[in-house]
């Protein structure tokens, strides 16, 4: 449907003019809004029962989506942190530097020290790095399939690069 | 947006539908299997954004998603204020805007993956607490507490 509609659209048919016209002079605007139409369509799949395709499963996994729902997992997790130690903040009865002190009475060794804080900082950089990538795209640019693999390349290493670097402060 | 249009032979004006038919090249359309049915004239619909017909819509949706860009670009800028101007000042913005963008970007997860008007509705109330909770508790902390920008630097300074 899209595909004729392109065909319509494109300057070099030989389809005459008034033929085109026919076409568009029938044309009316749909009574419903897209939100209505995709809630139709999900009503109507739930109803009927009907299995989800399988899609995840089968497709090729490829660095754009890995990084894509990545990007969504360290947002997730990272709210979720916040979220937790808010309600901590709430609910717990001392206060911070009496459980950090807690934390630092279990001497754990310098490495595993140094591990948490890059493990804390990881999800905190990339999902800042990749947001900035995402911000470029919201402005247009860096979408040729190079463009992205490329500037994923450099928000991984960045994200790891500065992650270290936090982790040695 | 969807376009529907059912192609059917359009008699009066003389189209000739192997004309269009062949112009479409070999693949085969939906509409086609359906002309031999339906050899009455039909209307194409289609969602039209012609400023008439975008003029009575809302604006909601786009203004939303300008302010999460903003947003975003905002607390991207907080990051350097924090290290180098820490305190109230900055526990407080850093909170509201932590608490929102959050707020935000799991409102738009909720809409990617919640189907159903009353699921969603749920899961939209459910997340208005959660954030609403985190809010509060940052705020509790900041008043209460050391604050957010002393509480990472406590943290890392171990």
């Amino acid at each position: 449907m899209a595909l004729l509609l392109r065909s319509i659209a494109r300057p070099g048919l030989y389809v005459s003019r008034s033929q085109f016209g026919v076409l568009y002079r029938h044309a009316v605007p749909m009574g419903t809004t897209a939100k209505e139409e995709m809630n139709k369509f999900w009503a109507k799949n739930t109803r009927l029962n009907r299995p989800m395709s399988p899609h995840i499963t089968i497709y090729s996994w490829s660095i754009p989506m890995m990084m894509s729902i990545t990007h969504r997992g360290t947002g997730v997790g990272l709210s979720g942190g916040i979220s937790l130690f808010a309600v901590a903040a709430l609910v717990l009865p001392g206060n911070y530097p009496y459980y950090l002190d807690l934390i630092h009475s279990l001497s754990f060794g310098p490495q595993f020290l140094a591990f948490s804080k890059f493990a804390l900082a990881f999800p905190v950089t990339y999902h800042t790095c990749n947001g900035i990538r995402h911000l470029m795209w919201d402005t247009g640019k860096g979408f040729k399939i190079p463009e992205v693999y490329r500037s994923g390349y450099v928000v991984m290493a960045l994200s790891v690069l500065s992650s270290i670097g936090l982790a040695c402060l | 947006m969807a376009a529907l249009v059912r192609l059917g032979s359009i008699c009066h004006r003389g189209v000739n539908p192997l004309l269009l038919r062949s112009v479409l090249g070999a693949r085969p359309l939906a509409g086609q299997q359906k002309d031999a049915e339906r050899p009455h004239l039909l209307t194409a619909l289609i969602h039209t954004s012609t400023p008439s017909y975008a003029g009575s819509a809302s604006k909601a949706a786009s203004l939303h998603w300008t302010a999460e860009r903003i947003l975003s670009v905002a607390l991207l800028g907080m990051g350097p204020l924090a290290y180098f101007y820490p305190g109230p000042i900055v526990d407080y913005p850093l909170a509201a805007a932590l608490a929102l963008h959050g707020h935000w970007g799991l409102g738009q997860v909720l809409t990617d993956y919640v189907h159903g008007d009353t699921k969603i509705k749920m899961a939209n109330a459910t997340l208005f607490m959660v954030s609403s909770i985190t809010f509060a508790g940052l705020c509790y902390f900041n008043y209460n507490d050391v604050g957010i920008c002393k509480a990472i630097a406590l943290l890392w300074s171990k």
